[in-house]
């Protein structure tokens, strides 16, 4: 049953272009959304760097949530950025397949790739997957990346290198905590050091272009705290206190 | 003239290496499906066709996830190779030439199959009639009229792996140096922000490579044809 909405913004659906790590997230949120103030939100969830290419490319997204900074950077260096604020911020995890979990202790120079055997280690690409670059810069950081480089399978983003670690196709892998909780075929390993990569947040922007009142509305909910509550109930956490800019 | 990056070379050695694999994995069993299709009736022919023209109806991502399941090193298949034979198939490049040559399976035996059709039963029958044995006939008569045929399914086979990407990225994923072929690489620098470039040169290779392919298997088919006049080339 479709209601026409008083101020007519419900026939135009804003676009989120999310990050993958936000899937389960942002669908709570936009249906939420959608349900109580009638509206149609739609999202799209990828890697963050695929959907930068893609608006870059001129792809019909209002909202932008990215699992890195740089690429909202990125964005901004090319003009299309109307306003960013910091949404949530999430950790970095090793995981196992449930049925074949590893006893390892994450410090500098731990024997990754021993406990690998002759399997391998799953992580989003580490070119441009923002969790890969996370990642690549942990394992730098702990004097491990040189052993296991040559490991690795790359995956398009955090939620297929989930999937391989459940399936138990490989012997590790690198997600966020938020992902980690979601699937009872893997096992937490153990949390990264928070010193030893940049820290994880997700930056919300608002594109600038196919403006509408819906879009900045629907913005407006998702960075206040009615929108994080969400998000928390998703595990991500949600003391972040930089200010939007502008 | 360009020279090659280290990662282009990689890729490009790679799907050479995966294409080659995966005509000389197809052609055995392409032969003998493609026999079986044209000169054998049996119950149960129509699904046997049907199962083998799958791959090329099916999206490539959904024989990707099949291999998955069945060659993973979970998988019924894949576990029985693994502890028989220590061979692991998912994540490697001969994963790759795997999934490519159930992509190419079908184009193969449809050419191999349309070529052993045209050949003229009668001068089978005839070197029957003369003595010779049914494999001195298969060698010397019908797999010869058939090579325009055998030919084209492989250059077909050889082609639709140079191309293969779904299938590929979903059972042996992007592993540089493994399983990152062409398309996979460009697919990689396609995703990546400020991979423009990198992207806009393996397009090119891929072009390059292609139209190579399609010049080549036209002069082997017009050398065939003008040795063995109207063989039957597909």
């Amino acid at each position: 049953m479709v209601v026409a909405a008083p101020a007519g913004w419900a026939a135009e659906p804003v676009v989120v272009f999310a990050a993958a790590s936000m899937t389960d997230a942002v669908s709570a949120l936009t249906h939420q959304y959608n349900e109580s103030h009638d509206a149609v939100v739609v999202a799209s969830y990828a890697a963050s760097s695929t959907l930068a290419r893609q608006i870059e490319a001129g792809a019909p997204a209002q909202i932008y949530i990215s699992a890195n900074a740089r690429w909202v950077d990125y964005l901004g260096g090319r003009g299309v950025i109307e306003r960013r604020c910091d949404l949530v911020g999430n950790r970095l995890m090793l995981i196992a397949p449930a049925g074949r979990p590893l006893d390892l202790d994450i410090a500098v120079g731990f024997d990754l790739a021993a406990a690998l055997g002759d399997r391998r280690l799953a992580m989003g690409d580490p070119n441009h997957v923002p969790v890969g670059l996370y990642a690549r810069q942990a394992l730098k950081t702990l004097d491990v990346w040189p052993s296991v480089r040559d490991r690795l399978v790359h995956s398009a983003d955090v939620r297929a290198t989930l999937a391989l670690v459940a399936r138990g196709e490989v012997a590790a892998g690198i997600v966020y905590a938020t992902d980690a909780r979601l699937s009872d075929q893997v096992r937490v390993v153990g949390v990264f050091p928070a010193a030893s990569h940049d820290a994880i947040v997700y930056p919300a922007a608002r594109i600038i272009g196919p403006g509408n009142a819906a879009a900045d509305h629907f913005f407006a909910y998702l960075v206040s705290n009615q929108g994080r509550a969400v998000f928390a109930a998703f595990g991500f956490d949600t003391d972040i206190t930089a200010p939007c800019s502008p | 003239m360009f020279a090659l990056t280290a990662l282009e070379a990689e890729a490009l050695g790679l799907s050479l290496r995966v294409a080659v694999a995966c005509v000389a994995v197809t052609l055995p069993f392409g032969l003998a499906a493609a026999w079986l299709l044209a000169r054998r009736e049996f119950p149960g022919k129509a699904l046997f066709d049907a199962l083998i023209h799958a791959p090329l109806v099916l999206p490539p991502v959904a024989v990707g996830y099949l291999l998955l399941v069945l060659f993973g090193r979970n998988g019924p298949v894949g576990g029985w190779l693994y502890d028989i034979f220590g061979l692991t198939l998912i994540f490697t490049w001969e994963g790759a030439a795997l999934a490519s040559a159930v992509m190419a399976f079908p184009l193969m035996v449809r050419s191999i199959r349309l070529a052993l059709e045209l050949v003229d039963r009668r001068i089978e029958t005839a070197a029957r009639t003369l003595g010779a044995s049914r494999l001195k006939v298969a060698l010397t008569i019908t797999l010869p009229l058939a090579l325009p045929g055998i030919l084209t399914g492989m250059v077909l086979a050889f082609a639709r792996s140079l191309g293969e990407f779904g299938a590929t990225i979903t059972f042996a994923a992007n592993i540089p140096g493994e399983t990152r072929t062409l398309p996979i690489a460009l697919y990689t620098l396609v995703q990546a922000p400020g991979g423009e470039a990198g992207a806009m040169r393996l397009m090119i290779i891929s072009l390059i490579l292609a139209i190579a392919a399609l010049v080549l298997s036209e002069l082997i088919s017009r050398r065939l044809a003008a040795r063995f006049g109207n063989g039957g080339a597909g």
